[in-house]
């Protein structure tokens, strides 16, 4: 299933949205030094007239010496990584599902194909995750974080030619909350109210109340700068020939099979990260489209793909250990959880909740079921999203004495065949997963611990819409999926009373917990957000409506002969330095 | 015969009105709500209802049968929910893709299996006859999935022959149509060898051989010939399976056609999508057979339609 710019409940797909949050630890390729690299050609050059000049006067020791020198140089400058960079190639990539549309406004889903032909006002620095400008080039903010004033970048002009001005910023959000467009991504926006364009530079955000987590909406393809020029021409049919102001210019799609795109020629507004601001340097990307994930791998292993994003968990670790290819591991801005229903009399009482929290050993998940391709998640939050908060005195650790006496608490005895009882009940629950080998490897490794402590636990797995709809009505005692986006704001979805019937399917509701929540979306000091969402994930574990279990790394791999990628925070490949050289 | 082919086109009509009914009411038996899919939960519930109401699922599923059925007897099969295109244009877009595989698929089939039910036949009883045999048996039980998989695994990975996945080339057609045409070609194979033993029991078999005709000759004039009547029947029936079996390949070899399409609108809960795709394989399954019944009298001269 395809995630929704990473908040999607289930797996991440290949070539996963930009979702992940600023995060600790950034995949960074094993081979090449770009600066090295250029130290070396330049050196090369150098020394090749120097050798010609003194060729005459020399020993033929130092004529040796220079001879061995300049083969090693030509050796150097003849391995991966090292040299200038080559223009040209095309640059294979994959995903396992088309997007469902090349519109922003119309897709659920962002996925790599939308980061290539569009550009956003922010974006995240690919080192630090912080935002910093792609089409704004500064911002202020004012009253309180109702107003956001950009100041736009000049001279960038859409692939069809329009120039990028404060109309287009307007004309974008007008769209993409008009009712009319029905885009999936309108509520991400926020509270806004209106865009003022007081000069064609500068576009002015104004909301009916401060929106705290708006910059991890203005870099998600939903925000993505669309042409005023093309909205007006195309109407409802953007998506079957989308018009960015990104590096690469849409060409083809044949859906199924591959998306083809072209460098921009015109493309000089790449952000300052990047060590080439222009045109890329590759002609164009081919993003092939390939379901079967040991397809794609096989594909990958033949040099068919460029890239493989988001090797499959199954596979990661072997073609890790080959040696062959560049890795890039980064953990994803959210993880997995056992969500327990608390309006089923089963997990009623907190005593029973908290219990399931203290018996499980997340070590265990992630080593035996995640083949250490992930961590051990002790809040709510992932320790990769914003807010997440360390320390925190209520979070669980493996302690199943802890969990057995709590159960004994709440009047559970052992029963005949190992399993507790009460009222002559069973203390079973039957959990519901997706079908996904990542997902049913966890619910095992799960069911054999509280096993041990007398909890049964059955394992349903059901398909993605029929999950999310019977969940809503809470039809489920629990579930195991995963969650990801970069703002601790997603919480609000998950406990906030006024999204039971849909988001909450844990089906909770606390009126402290509610207040919290509302506070953390209209604060906009970074301290003071902090510290409520410090007290709410205190307060989350305290009531264990969420038994938070462990943060998945996306593993992504490039072949040896593409040079200078780079996999940021939020697992987004940065391709504007990328080329080729086999 | 003309007479039969209007027939026979008119029975199109209650065929696809029935499959109509059945597509449209079972997968909205089915749970999973495609406005909640299309916004993930995410959006409010003012958005959702908005939605709901621009794609007409608020109205009884009658009057939107009504109106899907309306729309249809206009040649218009609605727009897609996941992808907002029409779904007559997503359709014609894989369908090419989808009839070039089962095409492909049919050849393997029809080719493989008729080769090996007349080796079995001929040689009945010998070494070739049992190799044949067991090879069908093979050929019906592999599952396509595990099949494909193993025919990338020899021919993409190891000798890196073919490509392992799309469409673009002549080549990337070969696995899927040998993985999708394998069951298809052992059934025909078996029923090819069984049909032609009897044939050749025949009195006129024994005259043809009296008569000091050929072992080929007779084996292609005569027994071939009439032994392919139960075949043919078989390979319109077997091109519905195909149809089926497509969804699964298709996945497999990352192929771009109808039967992706198909689990992708089911996932998505794109009920437009799913019954536009339904009555398509219905039509071709219907101008299939119509085919195979007319190719009945082209091989078989006491057959006429009148």
């Amino acid at each position: 299933m395809a995630a929704s710019c990473g908040r999607a409940e289930g797996a991440s797909p290949a070539g996963r949205s930009r979702s992940a949050p600023p995060q600790a630890q950034v995949g960074a390729p094993v081979a090449q030094n770009p600066s090295r690299a250029g130290t070396y050609a330049a050196a090369q050059e150098k020394n090749a007239g120097k050798s010609t000049m003194d060729w005459r006067g020399m020993t033929v020791a130092r004529a040796r010496l220079v001879c061995l020198l300049v083969l090693v140089l030509a050796v150097a400058a003849a391995a991966p990584g090292v040299g200038a960079p080559v223009r040209g190639g095309t640059l294979t990539l994959v995903l396992d599902s088309d997007p469902p549309s090349l519109d922003p406004h119309k897709t659920p889903a962002g996925d790599l194909s939308h980061y290539l032909i569009y550009n956003t006002l922010v974006t995240a620095d690919k080192t630090t995750g912080d935002f910093v400008p792609e089409l704004a080039d500064s911002w202020s903010i004012a009253d309180n974080g109702a107003v956001i004033t950009f100041k736009l970048h000049p001279g960038v002009k859409f692939h069809d030619g329009t120039p990028f001005t404060s109309q287009a910023v307007r004309a974008t959000i007008e769209r993409l909350v008009n009712p009319a467009t029905a885009a999936p991504g309108a509520s991400w926006i926020g509270p806004i109210d209106r865009v003022e364009t007081p000069d064609d530079l500068t576009a002015r955000l104004i909301f009916k109340q401060p929106y705290a987590p708006i910059f991890s909406s203005l870099r998600i393809v939903f925000l993505a700068m669309l042409s005023p020029a093309a909205i007006a021409k195309l109407g409802a049919n953007y998506g079957q020939a989308p018009v960015g102001a990104g590096p690469f210019k849409f060409r083809q799609w044949i859906p199924g099979d591959r998306i083809v795109l072209d460098r921009d020629a015109d493309y000089a507004w790449a952000p300052k990260f990047f060590k080439n601001r222009g045109a890329p340097y590759v002609d164009g990307v081919v993003v092939r489209i390939v379901p079967d994930e040991s397809t794609r791998v096989i594909a990958f292993e033949r040099g068919d793909l460029d890239v493989l994003p988001a090797a499959p968990p199954s596979e990661a670790g072997r073609l890790v250990q080959s040696g062959k290819y560049q890795v890039f591991r980064t953990p994803v801005d959210g993880g997995l959880y056992l969500g327990l229903n608390v309006t089923k009399p089963i997990f009623s009482d907190v005593r029973v909740r908290q219990a399931l929290g203290w018996a499980i050993n997340r070590d265990e998940v992630v080593d035996y079921a995640l083949e250490k391709l992930a961590v051990p998640m002790d809040s709510p939050l992932a320790p990769t999203i914003w807010g997440y908060a360390k320390g925190l005195k209520n979070a669980y650790h493996h302690d199943p004495d802890r969990a057995r006496r709590l159960l004994a608490e709440a009047g559970w005895k052992p029963g005949a065949d190992g399993t507790l009882q009460k009222d002559g009940r069973p203390l079973a629950f039957t959990v519901w997963t997706y079908p996904l080998e990542t997902n049913v490897r966890v619910a095992v490794v799960l069911q054999t611990q509280l096993k041990a402590v007398g909890v049964r636990m059955n394992i349903e797995q059901i398909e993605p819409a029929t999950l999310l709809a019977r969940t809503a009505q809470g039809a489920q005692d629990a579930i195991l999926i995963s969650y990801g986006w970069p703002d601790a704001d997603i919480l609000y979805y998950f406990f906030h009373s006024s999204r039971m019937g849909s988001t909450n399917r844990v089906h909770f509701s606390n009126p402290d917990v509610d207040r919290l929540l509302e506070q953390g979306r209209v604060t906009v000091d970074p301290a003071r957000r902090m510290e409520i969402y410090r007290q709410l994930q205190e307060m989350l574990l305290q009531q264990a409506p969420w038994i938070p279990l462990a943060s998945l790394y996306t593993v992504t791999l490039a072949q040896p002969w593409v040079h200078d990628l780079y996999v940021d925070k939020y697992g987004d490949l940065l391709t504007n330095d990328v080329y080729l050289r086999k | 015969m003309q007479r039969h082919i209007a027939h026979r086109l008119l029975q199109l009509v209650p065929v696809l009105l029935s499959v109509s009914v059945l597509v449209f009411f079972m997968i909205h038996l089915v749970p999973g709500d495609p406005v909640q899919v299309m916004l993930q939960d995410y959006g409010s519930a003012e958005q959702a209802a908005a939605l709901r109401h621009t794609l007409g699922f608020d109205r009884p599923l009658v009057v939107q049968y009504g109106v899907f059925v309306w729309h249809l007897l206009h040649g218009d099969l609605g727009r897609s929910i996941r992808t907002g295109r029409p779904v007559a244009a997503e359709i014609a877009l894989r369908l090419p893709y989808t009839l070039r595989l089962t095409a492909a698929s049919m050849v393997v089939a029809i080719v493989l299996g008729l080769t090996l039910g007349m080796l079995a036949a001929v040689q009945h009883r010998r070494f070739l006859d049992y190799a044949a045999t067991v090879t069908a048996l093979a050929g019906i039980s592999l599952p396509s999935f595990w099949f494909g998989l193993v025919l990338i695994l020899v021919f993409s990975y190891y000798l890196r022959w073919l490509p392992p996945a799309g469409a673009d080339t002549v080549t990337s057609l070969i696995l899927p149509a040998v993985t999708l045409g394998a069951s298809a070609a052992a059934l025909i194979a078996r029923l090819s060898r069984s049909s032609l033993l009897e044939v050749l029991r025949q009195e006129f078999i024994r005259t043809a051989r009296a008569k000091g005709l050929g072992e080929w000759w007779i084996l292609y004039r005569h027994g071939l010939r009439n032994a392919l009547i139960p075949v043919l029947s078989i390979v319109g029936l077997q091109f519905a399976g195909l149809l089926g079996g497509a969804v699964i390949v298709e996945s497999v070899f990352g192929w771009p056609g109808l039967g992706r399409l198909a689990v992708d609108a089911i996932f998505n809960r794109d009920i437009p999508m799913v019954q536009g795709i339904v009555l398509t394989a219905a039509v071709i399954f219907v101008a299939v057979n119509l085919c195979v019944d007319l190719l009945y009298a082209l091989v078989d001269p006491r057959i006429r339609y009148v």
